[in-house]
């Protein structure tokens, strides 16, 4: 059973057709690839299949079941999770309070815990508090716990962004533009990076990238979208050679 | 400039003298000098020719007849400063020990327990007093739960005004239905002495009902946010004004009176001691703080499995809840409500202290009712120019501090902050222990 | 029916007057982004100028034999009385908006409270003691259309409302500071390329949304005489309500939102008991808002971080 599965997902933005006739099945363990030039919709994918906006037409399916109109804290509880193109960290708290508040969905003591600070929230926030540490320790972030993330550098508030997502316990990890802003060397680290969290917590990635090198070097099947449309599909290797690709692509980014 | 000057050695002498001495200790000072003021203030008063006790360290006095400055402040040293010292300085190693000995909770309570008698005594000099402390307590639970909304939601309500005065009306009908031989609701329907016990039942069923109003405004807000929301509860407060004006049976304009005396100074301050700890562990808890995060950005937080909703719900719904409690229990202080002692200038007194005190913070929400209301109490024998001085004073201070005093920042009690740190390194290194 | 038509005229004198008055508040929120909420007693003081200034006029024997002098009275007292309330405005620019130009929009918010407070006090403590009667300006004459009665001075309220806000539209569109005023309110970044102050542009909203007010206060205080000190806070809110209805921050919102305001109350004060017009009128706005949450014309707008 595919982990995901989109079937003719369409969208529209009042008259403009962002979306159109969009399917794909996402195998347990894969690192996905969205790419194509800007506009394309690909934020929009991810909008559509995180809950944000429900598809004018076409079913989404998690674990074989269907999540279409969904609220995005349903599908989030359900194992979806997802850094955003421009960081939405919560700016006036610290980079700890970013990742603790993740774990809102597995918080078991409820409103009469958190008003009387029962036995039971006292346990559980240590509980909580202990993994998160643990979290930002292994993506070597702990040192800013209690840092206000808006005060940190960006490279850290990415990470501190892929701390967060990985707290609400995700079986597939949206990742939107990943390495936006970031030169080559740091490129190399973060694919690196994006590889090490995968098998440490046996996820599954779907990445949006602009930058070719990036996607060819991380994903084995590669979806390319223009106008909405997937217009080609295959592993690297393929749509490296594809003319439609390059076509599209022309102009938009030359430095493939 | 020269009075800074001339306080500077002062000041250093002060802080080298006393800067170690415990929060507790100067608690029990206090109370001790309040307990003394209780027994002599009278006659001290008397021989200073101030005729009685001054209401609040005698500063209504001072601006009005400033022939009498050397009196209030001999009476302010002899009565406060001296037994205040005296006593800080020989308890401060009592409260260090204890500081050791006892577990956090209990150190604390203990704390409640000696700001409750400094303010005990000191009211029971005063009926005066008396009022001011009972609406200094009412004005915190309404500042704090508003300040759930304003602050940690980062909304701008002015419904406070409304809740308030649905509290208060149904705490006050179902007082006296039940306790109060009332024109309209006929003899009491249970026993009169039972009303103390029962006002707790009152206080939250004029919670509960308020809260049930204000979906009203709550459930608007999960579409809409900002301006529309605040003109949404800005049609709150007049809805509630106009129906309650509407009611003959409550009295409509002519307001609703005959409210029994069943809050006493400790039961607004049980209250309020209830209410601030119930809002406090909520906003440090991470459901809580889940609040903050619709705040900062709504869509991540949804993302991160936080049900918005919810979260925007319990907020108004505290809020409210607590707001009606206040409203219940500022019915019974007063003994006499009626529409227009909850309208907009209600809302934006409120908003004024919160503002004041600072958003995002529960010692704000604290330090803002306790700087206005002591304010205006010093400045009510002035009645109108009161009104002319409080908007100057919090527009000076809303330029100058615009996130208000305590803006996003908690005031520091040390001995808490030493166990924090403590608890911090424990957790750094990855050790969970309790 | 002649029930009805008559309401009608009372309808529209009302929705004037919100039009006026909200007129100023979607001005002013067109360019900062932010409710001036003195505004309310921004009108009361107006008002009250108007008063002063009537009574003085009336005072100068030159102008009494002057030909239609009724008429030049009136003309005179709205000029003058539009000119001083426009420096109200400005004055309240200076103190509650300018110093916190960057601060947090609730702390405006607050600082726009307290000056309203301020001036309802002051208004109170300076002239509360003496009922003031507004000075009759142009004697009443009452026409019969059919069976309903008008009266001039309604007459005369529509029409100078209507005739000011041409005026307005035409400040807008044709003058410079106009344009700079339309422009800034699309986008803040553009201010440095018209060659006017930013703070210039700011103090003319201002004074353009009081004068408006200031004339709303003429012809309230014709129609209803007796003046009061918080006059501001019973029509200033429901104006703000108005300029809501119509739409944050846009003009013609504005006067849409102000006339059906007019006419919901108006209608049901016609209809139900008088006691409940408040109650109906906020009700119905509660639920146009639970509908159109961004007003009648107003524009959605992404949810940004307000502090
Ligand atoms: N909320 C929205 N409302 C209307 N149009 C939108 C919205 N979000 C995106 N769009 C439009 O949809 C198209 C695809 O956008 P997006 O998915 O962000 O592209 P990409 O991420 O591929 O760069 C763009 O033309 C964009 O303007
Ligand atoms: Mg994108």
């Amino acid at each position: 059973m595919a982990l995901l599965e989109i079937r003719n997902m369409t969208h529209w933005f009042g008259g403009l057709r962002a979306v159109y006739n969009f399917n794909t099945r996402i195998e347990p363990g894969e690192i996905r690839g969205l790419i194509g030039p800007n506009g394309a919709g690909k934020t929009t994918v991810f909008n559509l299949v995180t809950g944000f906006y429900t598809p004018t037409e076409g079913q989404i399916f998690f674990l074989g079941r269907e999540i279409t109109g969904l609220r995005p804290h349903q599908i989030g509880r359900l194992g979806i999770s997802r850094t955003f193109q421009n960081l939405r960290l919560w700016t006036h708290l610290t980079a700890l309070d970013n990742v603790k508040i993740a774990y809102y969905s597995q918080i078991r003591y409820g409103l009469i815990g958190a008003f009387f600070n029962t036995r039971a929230r006292r346990e559980e926030e240590e509980r909580i508090d202990h993994e998160a540490r643990q979290l930002m320790r292994m993506l070597d972030i702990d040192q800013y716990a209690h840092r206000v993330v808006s005060g940190l550098p960006y490279g850290i508030q990415r990470k501190v962004e892929i701390a967060r997502a990985l707290a609400t316990k995700p079986k597939l990890l949206l990742l939107d533009e990943p390495t936006a802003g970031m030169g080559p060397a740091e490129m190399e680290e973060t694919m690196a990076f994006i590889r090490r969290i995968r098998d440490q917590f046996n996820l599954t990635i779907w990445l949006i990238e602009h930058k070719m090198k990036f996607v060819m070097g991380l994903c084995g099947w590669i979806q390319v979208l223009n106008f909405g449309e997937i217009i080609a599909e295959g592993p690297p290797e393929e749509i490296q050679r594809n003319p439609e690709v390059i076509r599209a692509y022309l102009g938009e980014m030359v430095e493939l | 400039m020269a009075l800074r000057k001339a306080l500077t050695p002062l000041l250093h002498w002060f802080r080298t003298r006393f800067g170690h001495v415990p929060v507790g200790a100067w608690l029990l000072g206090a109370a001790v000098a309040a307990f003394l003021e209780r027994l002599l203030g009278p006659d001290l008063a008397y021989l200073l020719g101030l005729g009685s006790v001054p209401a609040i360290f005698g500063l209504s006095i001072i601006l009005k007849t400033p022939s009498l400055i050397p009196s209030v402040l001999v009476f302010v040293v002899l009565m406060y400063v001296i037994p205040t010292l005296v006593v800080a300085w020989l308890s401060r190693a009592l409260f260090l020990w204890w500081e050791e000995q006892l577990s956090v909770p209990v150190y604390v309570f203990l704390h409640v327990l000696f700001l409750f008698l400094v303010l005990y005594f000191w009211s029971q000099v005063d009926p005066y007093r008396l009022l001011v402390l009972r609406l200094l307590g009412i004005n915190i639970l309404l500042t704090l739960s508003l300040n759930l909304v304003n602050g940690w939601m980062g909304e701008f309500s002015v419904s406070v005004a409304g809740f308030m005065s649905v509290g208060a009306y149904v705490s006050s009908v179902f007082m006296v239905w039940g306790f109060v031989h009332d024109d309209v609701f006929g003899p009491p329907v249970f026993p009169e002495f039972l009303a103390p016990f029962a006002f707790p039942l009152a206080l939250i069923l004029a919670g509960a009902v308020t809260a049930v109003t204000a979906l009203l405004v709550a459930v608007p807000s999960f579409r809409t946010r900002g301006d529309y929301l605040a003109i949404i509860t800005l049609a709150y407060v007049f809805i509630v004004k106009s129906t309650v004006e509407n009611l003959d049976f409550i009295g409509g304009p002519r307001g609703f009176m005959n409210q029994p005396e069943v809050a006493s100074f400790t039961v607004v301050f049980i209250w309020t001691v209830l209410g601030i700890w119930v809002m406090w562990n909520y906003v440090t808890s991470i459901l809580g703080k889940a609040t903050n995060a619709v705040r900062d950005n709504e869509s991540a937080a949804e993302m991160m499995t936080v049900d918005t909703r919810k979260v925007k719900i319990v907020a108004f719904l505290t809020h409210a809840f607590w707001s009606g409690v206040a409203g219940g229990l500022y019915a019974h202080v007063l003994g006499y409500i009626n529409p227009s002692s909850f309208d907009l200038r209600k809302s934006a007194e409120i908003l004024g202290m919160l503002y004041l005190g600072g958003l995002n913070s529960v010692s704000g929400s604290i330090v803002g009712p306790v700087l206005f209301m002591f304010l205006t109490e010093i400045l009510r024998p002035f009645q109108l120019a009161k009104w002319l001085v409080i908007p100057v004073i919090l527009i000076y201070a809303m330029i100058r501090r615009p996130r208000g005093l305590m803006g996003f920042q908690e005031l520091r009690i040390p001995f808490l902050t030493r166990r924090q740190q403590a608890k911090e390194e424990a957790r750094a290194y990855g050790v969970t222990g309790n | 029916m002649e029930q009805l038509a008559q309401q009608l005229f009372n309808a529209l004198q009302w929705g004037s007057f919100y039009a006026l008055i909200a007129l100023g508040y979607s001005m002013v929120y067109s360019i900062l982004m932010l409710f001036n909420f003195a505004h309310g007693d921004v009108f009361m003081v107006a008002t009250y100028i108007g008063y002063f200034v009537a009574t003085a006029l009336l005072g100068l024997a030159v102008l009494q034999v002057l030909p239609f002098s009724n008429i030049v009275i009136f003309v005179l007292t709205l000029i003058l009385t539009m000119f001083l309330a426009s420096f109200v405005g400005i004055a309240v620019e200076l103190v509650a908006y300018r110093p916190l130009r960057d601060a947090p929009r609730a702390s405006a918010a607050i600082t726009g409270l307290m000056v309203g407070i301020f001036m309802e006090t002051a208004v109170l403590a300076l002239l509360g003691a003496s009922r003031k009667d507004f000075p009759l300006l142009i004697p009443p004459i009452t026409f019969k259309i059919g069976p309903v009665h008008v009266t001039n001075l309604k007459i005369l309220t529509l029409v100078m409302a209507f005739a000011l806000m041409l005026l307005l539209h035409l400040f807008i569109s044709r003058t410079k500071v106009g344009m700079a005023m339309r422009a800034m309110s699309f986008d803040y970044a553009v201010v440095p390329l018209l060659g006017i102050p930013m703070n210039t542009i700011i103090a003319f909203t201002f004074a353009l949304g009081s004068a408006l007010a200031g004339a709303a206060g003429i012809f309230f205080g014709m129609a209803y005489p007796v003046l009061d000190p918080y006059m501001g806070v019973l029509i200033g809110w429901k104006a703000f309500v108005a300029a809501i209805l119509g739409g944050r921050g846009s003009i013609f919102g504005a006067v849409v939102g102000g006339f059906l305001l007019g006419f919901i109350e108006i209608l049901v004060a016609a209809t139900l008991p008088s006691t409940m017009r408040d109650l109906i009128a906020y009700s119905i706005v509660l639920l146009i808002l639970t509908f159109r949450p961004y007003g009648l014309f107003g524009e959605e707008y992404s949810v940004r971080l307000r502090l």
